[in-house]
């Protein structure tokens, strides 16, 4: 189905005719520093790609603070520059870390519509409330697609050994034993795609669901492995962003975030069957560590809202969880910090039966979910406690275990999906 | 002469009765029927809705949790195949009753059947409120453990009382049992209870609900300071 553009950006993708490189920046009330992502994708392009004829496409979703005008009014030389709109949808409300972006999928499908238009070979997107982009980001997410070949590529950040404890407790172990492929961040907010990966995305038809809605990130990582597209790694630095939504609602996150997955795994159920073994991703670009910022992590509360889920969402979880699961869990409580500990082996236990759990419909699937967020919060406190003293490297060397641990329970989780395909 | 009017009498009471057995007998035939047509289609019913899935979708849509609460422990397929072969009863049991051509017994049965529907609807309703209270008790238990609130179960409990109170004085209003006592009563028990939270944490409970807002606010406060991200 074709994407419709405004009249103006249609006559000005017309006039355009064709181009090299692609890259997009979504943006909502983004205008402290929208100018500063301009400029940087700017000098990108014109350092490491002078020869190629590049296109910024800023894809809003109505900013009343100026966004806009301030990607108008930004000095950019050599690529052109397309300012295009998209609708908001009536009633969405967008609960996602990636600050201020209501309707990022309408973003994101316009950017890919567009970049279809003018037959682009590299595409990029870059978040507009980045403050640690450099030019050397373009030459990251485009460089591997064209001297490379690659079709997707994925960001890879240095992070505080606390942050994204969502996508390292779940998200990346679980699509990782899924699919085959060693994506360490899926869901990120910079990425790479070639021309023909924006066809292929334009062509699914999820641009109304709420998987495109809200998991669009893992969708996007999801589908290029999933469907065959060769994917690859760059490593981008420090990731900081403007600090504009610091209250973003966990419970609405985690729901947003895995019910995506579990829906691509039912969408890819036939692809992710057989998949044995994972394979590493290439990686470019120079990983290096940097000081980050302590972060402060209460793990007294975390601890009691666990406690408090065992005591009181017994019932609820009685219809997630295997009762072995669910035995295994209650014994838990009884201990207390520093000593308390959620082994891995019973975290993807839990994992795998709300999955199971979520395809059978156990129950409404947004209450399956929102149960979840104590057994999460159990599991990050119990990962905060046991990484105290760790360095990046002893953290990461933990988390590689507990994807290797979802790995060896795949062959059970194969099981019992398809004996829940049966009921 | 008193033995002519008693055999005239006699006589007559015969006449009568003998005009009345074929009725009586209809009505003996008639409920022998429904007896056998309620039995048949209780076991068609408990061979067949289990095999359709229905005790699952009765698991996964709630209404298994409904019927638990209700005091019915058999499982659905059960329930409904028992419910459905006393409804069949019931229906021959108004026929037979039509059968004997009685003035009153026909007027019962018309009334019986003109208050079908409103029962029907009042079983609709108990059921719908069954669902929604179960929902809402599950959403507000699940919400309130996830803010870390200690009096989650009796939020929870409070929220299905009162959703499942609501839909029953709507059916038995439907029914036309006690119409105004129900709704006085209903009218009068919620009033109170808001009466009661505002004068709690107005005058006699001030300083506890101070209390617990401040202690609320703390919390929401060192929330704050959790600097985790996530994502």
């Amino acid at each position: 189905m074709s994407v419709p553009l405004e009249p103006r950006v249609a006559d000005r993708v017309r006039a355009l005719g064709t181009a090299d490189l692609v890259v997009g920046i979504p943006s909502y009330d983004n205008v402290r520093t929208i100018g500063h992502v301009v400029r940087a994708v700017t000098a990108g392009l014109a350092k490491h790609f002078p020869g190629h004829r590049a296109v910024i496409v800023n894809s809003d979703g109505g900013s009343t603070d100026g966004t806009p005008e301030v990607v108008a009014e930004t000095e950019l030389g050599s690529p052109q520059a397309i300012l295009a709109s998209h609708p908001l949808p009536p009633t969405l409300k967008i609960l996602t870390p990636y600050h201020g972006v209501p309707g990022k999928g309408s973003a994101l499908r316009t950017i890919f519509a567009i970049a279809e238009r003018l037959s682009a070979r590299a595409c990029a997107v870059v978040d507009a409330d980045l403050r640690s982009i450099t030019p050397g980001w373009i030459e990251l997410l485009l460089g591997p697609q064209l001297e490379h070949g690659f079709d997707y590529v994925a960001p890879l950040y240095l992070r505080h050994k606390y942050d994204g404890t969502i996508t390292n407790s779940i998200v990346y172990p679980l699509t990782r034993s899924l699919y085959g492929q060693e994506v360490r961040q899926p869901i990120g907010g910079e990425f790479g795609f070639s021309g023909r990966l924006a066809s292929h995305y334009l062509a699914r038809p999820v641009w109304e669901s709420d998987v495109a809605r809200f998991g669009i990130d893992v969708w996007m990582t999801t589908t290029a492995i999933a469907d065959g597209f060769r994917v690859c790694q760059s490593f981008l630095g420090a990731k900081i962003h403007d600090p504009k939504d610091p209250g973003a609602d966990l419970a609405a996150m985690l729901v947003q975030v895995v019910s995506a997955v579990f829906d691509l795994m039912e969408t890819y159920e036939d692809r992710w069957g057989p998949i044995r073994e994972p394979l590493p991703v290439p990686l470019f670009g120079f990983p290096h560590g940097v000081g980050l910022e302590p972060v402060s992590v209460n793990v007294g509360r975390m601890l009691g809202v666990f406690g408090q889920g065992v005591r009181d969402l017994d019932e609820v979880w009685g219809r997630a969880l295997e009762p072995a699961t669910l035995g295994h869990v209650r014994a838990l409580a009884a201990a207390r910090p520093p000593g308390f500990r959620f082994p891995d082996p019973l975290w993807v236990r839990v994992v795998h039966d709300f999955a199971i759990a979520y395809r059978r419909r156990a129950l409404p699937r947004e209450q399956l979910l929102r149960s979840l967020v104590p057994l999460y919060l159990g599991r990050t406190a119990s990962f905060v406690l046991a990484t105290a003293e760790s360095g990046a490297e002893e953290v990461e060397a933990a988390i590689e275990a507990l994807a290797d641990e979802f790995v060896w329970q795949k062959a059970d989780l194969r099981e019992r999906w398809r004996g829940a395909e049966r009921e | 002469m008193l033995d002519q009017v008693i055999r005239t009498t006699l006589a007559e009471f015969g006449e009568r009765l003998r005009a009345f057995a074929p009725n009586v007998l209809a009505m003996l035939v008639i409920l022998l029927v429904g007896a056998v047509a309620a039995g048949a289609v209780r076991f068609a019913l408990a061979f067949v809705l289990p095999r359709l899935g229905v005790d699952r979708f009765a698991e996964r849509s709630g209404l298994g949790d409904v019927a638990r609460r209700a005091g019915l422990a058999r499982r659905p397929s059960r329930t409904l195949s028992l419910a459905a072969a006393w409804v069949v009863l019931a229906v021959f049991f108004l026929l037979a009753v039509a059968a004997l051509d009685v003035r009153v017994a026909m007027d019962l049965v018309s009334r019986a059947f003109a208050w079908l529907p409103h029962l029907l609807v009042a079983v609709a309703l108990l059921l719908a409120g069954g669902l929604v209270a179960g929902f809402a008790r599950r959403s507000v238990l699940i919400a309130a453990v996830n803010a870390g609130l200690p009096s989650a179960r009796l939020l929870s409990s409070g929220a299905h009382a009162a959703l499942f109170v609501l839909f029953a004085a709507m059916a038995l209003e439907e029914v036309g049992l006690g119409q105004r006592v129900v709704l006085t009563a209903f009218a009068i028990s919620f009033g109170g209870v808001v009466l009661a939270l505002a004068l709690a944490f107005g005058l006699a409970g001030k300083e506890v609900a101070r209390e617990s807002l401040e202690r609320l606010l703390r919390r929401r406060g060192s929330e704050d300071e959790d600097g985790l991200k996530h994502l």
